[in-house]
């Protein structure tokens, strides 16, 4: 049984000092800063848009197309499904490529960042890989692997994985080692460590390791389409091209720039957000 | 289990990186924990303590000479310096990833979050917490995995004095409930006249020990007993 001597029950029921209120629930500004947050990017592609109607009035060309007839390309192909049948396979072979990446360049990275040794033996790989154009990439999975899966899962994982691996890398060799320390104290096992001390701490870098890899993704991905694959939506800006069709590319380049503006905005900053909660909980 | 803990003839030097001189933190140094024991090891800047603290928890090895601690690896609770808390997760888990660590039930973690008043604070993120309720979190931790061995490494010595007093009598709270084999790295001769049973002043390079000095005062100890002012000045004289 404890004996609480009088002094120390005085002096410990006082509490630590300083204590801040938990967090509440945001206040209406932050509502107002959400909603209004879009409104310079909406503005720039206004100006991007007007200024390209003004470019097309001028020259009257068929090859400077006018949004009008971009948006009846983009309304076709959306009413004829194909919009949506080839936006989904190439998503799927982006994510299969890209998760294929995340595993290795994770792993690796983090093996890079906690040996001097791997470090040195892994970086000639990676920066070839990062010096590499996208193109020879693309060219050498389609003559190895033809039409199958694998080659564009391939070609993406090989683009994707350099930047996301050297993100990784620099993310855990600059997580604070008296948390090792800790977690070595504590006796953590590896996947603990893994999902609450090394994940965690390399959440920046993962996302701007992600952010450059999905970007180098979706441009051997339109390669591997146009070059090996018979679908996809880097197939189809190859057959409006073969027609001479300029509007019809124009609206799959909309159609596939809506995409990853999706997927930048709607997923990766909606999962940024989430995984660095604490740090906006902190600054309040 | 109480635990016995022996560092017996250890040599560790490092070498500085920059000027690439090679500095000898111990020679042939011999120190003994008993169970139940806390030792407070006290000294100036550079004398070795926190290497000492590193060698017991396994964060170093000695060049030579053994340190055992009980024929196995025990149990550690470790306050550091600095909280090191996953700001990233909530306080709960933080202890509660300690706990689970070391076989303690989940169960448990509530109580002693109770005990350091931190109970309305278990969902919050560390973050949001004072300097005074992030060590707490991590005497918490410390306490939780139910340590055979306690390592306090200047637990206090970032907060302000009012809080420091507030924690080393938490501190001598918990410790009250279970006693255990403890090392206390401190610069403040108080704190280590307070919460010790024996103060071992550190001097020299490669370090030895200058002098001991047992405290025999009952627990719990009040920071007001005039008994341990005494000794702190003592130490301090040592010191200088």
């Amino acid at each position: 049984m404890t004996v609480t001597h009088p002094v120390v029950a005085e002096e410990v029921a006082l509490g630590g000092g300083r204590s801040p209120a938990p967090p509440g629930r945001p206040p209406a500004a932050d509502v107002v800063g959400r909603l209004t947050r879009p409104l310079p990017a909406l503005l720039l592609v206004g100006l991007l848009a007007a200024g390209w109607q003004l470019m097309a009035d001028a020259s009257g060309s068929a090859l400077i197309p006018g949004l009008g007839d971009v948006a009846r390309n983009l309304v076709d192909i959306a009413a004829s499904g194909a919009l949506w049948d080839n936006v989904r396979v190439t998503l799927t072979r982006v994510a299969l490529g890209f998760a294929a990446a995340f595993v290795v360049s994770v792993a690796a990275g983090i093996a890079m960042g906690r040996s001097e040794w791997l470090r040195r033996f892994l970086e000639p790989a990676v920066l070839i890989g990062l010096a590499t154009p996208g193109l020879v990439k693309a060219l050498l999975c389609v003559i190895w692997f033809g039409v199958s899966l694998l080659n564009p899962i391939l070609t993406v994982a090989l683009a994707a994985a350099p930047a996301l691996t050297i993100n990784v890398a620099q993310g855990v060799r600059s997580v604070d080692p008296a948390l090792g320390e800790m977690a070595h104290v504590y006796r953590l096992d590896a996947l603990t460590r893994l999902r609450y001390v090394w994940l965690p701490a390399i959440v920046p870098d993962l996302f701007t390791g992600a952010r450059l890899g999905i970007a180098m993704a979706w441009k051997v991905i339109v390669l591997v389409e146009i070059f090996g694959l018979a679908d996809g939506v880097g197939y189809q800006l190859n057959l409006e091209f073969s027609q001479h069709n300029v509007a019809g590319v124009l609206a799959w380049t909309v159609a596939f720039a809506l995409v990853m503006a999706a997927i930048e905005y709607g997923l990766l900053q909606t999962l940024e957000r989430r995984a660095v909660r604490w740090r906006r909980v902190a600054l309040r | 289990m109480s635990v016995r803990i022996s560092l017996d003839g250890v040599d560790k030097a490092f070498t500085n990186r920059r000027t690439g001189e090679r500095q000898q933190i111990f020679r042939d140094f011999s120190l003994t924990l008993a169970p139940d024991e806390l030792v407070a090891v006290v000294g100036g800047s550079g004398t070795g303590k926190t290497t000492l603290m590193h060698l017991i928890a396994g964060l170093e090895r000695p060049d030579a000479g053994t340190v055992s601690t009980g024929g196995g690896r025990p149990r550690l609770g470790m306050v550091f310096q600095q909280p090191r808390l996953l700001d990233w997760t909530s306080v709960e888990t933080n202890v509660r990833l300690a706990a689970t660590a070391a076989g303690v039930d989940a169960a448990e973690v509530a109580p002693i979050l109770a005990a350091v008043g931190l109970t309305e604070y278990a969902r919050s993120y560390p973050s949001v917490l004072s300097g005074g309720q992030r060590q707490r979190v991590a005497v918490a931790r410390a306490f939780v995995v139910r340590p055979e061995v306690l390592l306090l490494d200047e637990p206090f010595s970032a907060l302000d004095e009012l809080t420091a007093r507030r924690l080393r009598l938490l501190l001598q709270q918990l410790w009250l409930r279970t006693p255990r084999t403890g090392l206390l790295v401190t610069h403040n001769a108080l704190e280590a006249a307070f919460l010790a049973d024996r103060v071992v002043v550190l001097g020299g390079r490669p370090a030895e020990v200058v002098r001991e000095y047992r405290i025999d005062r009952p627990r719990p100890r009040s920071p007001e007993d005039p008994e341990l002012f005494d000794v702190h000045r003592r130490i301090v004289a040592a010191l200088t």
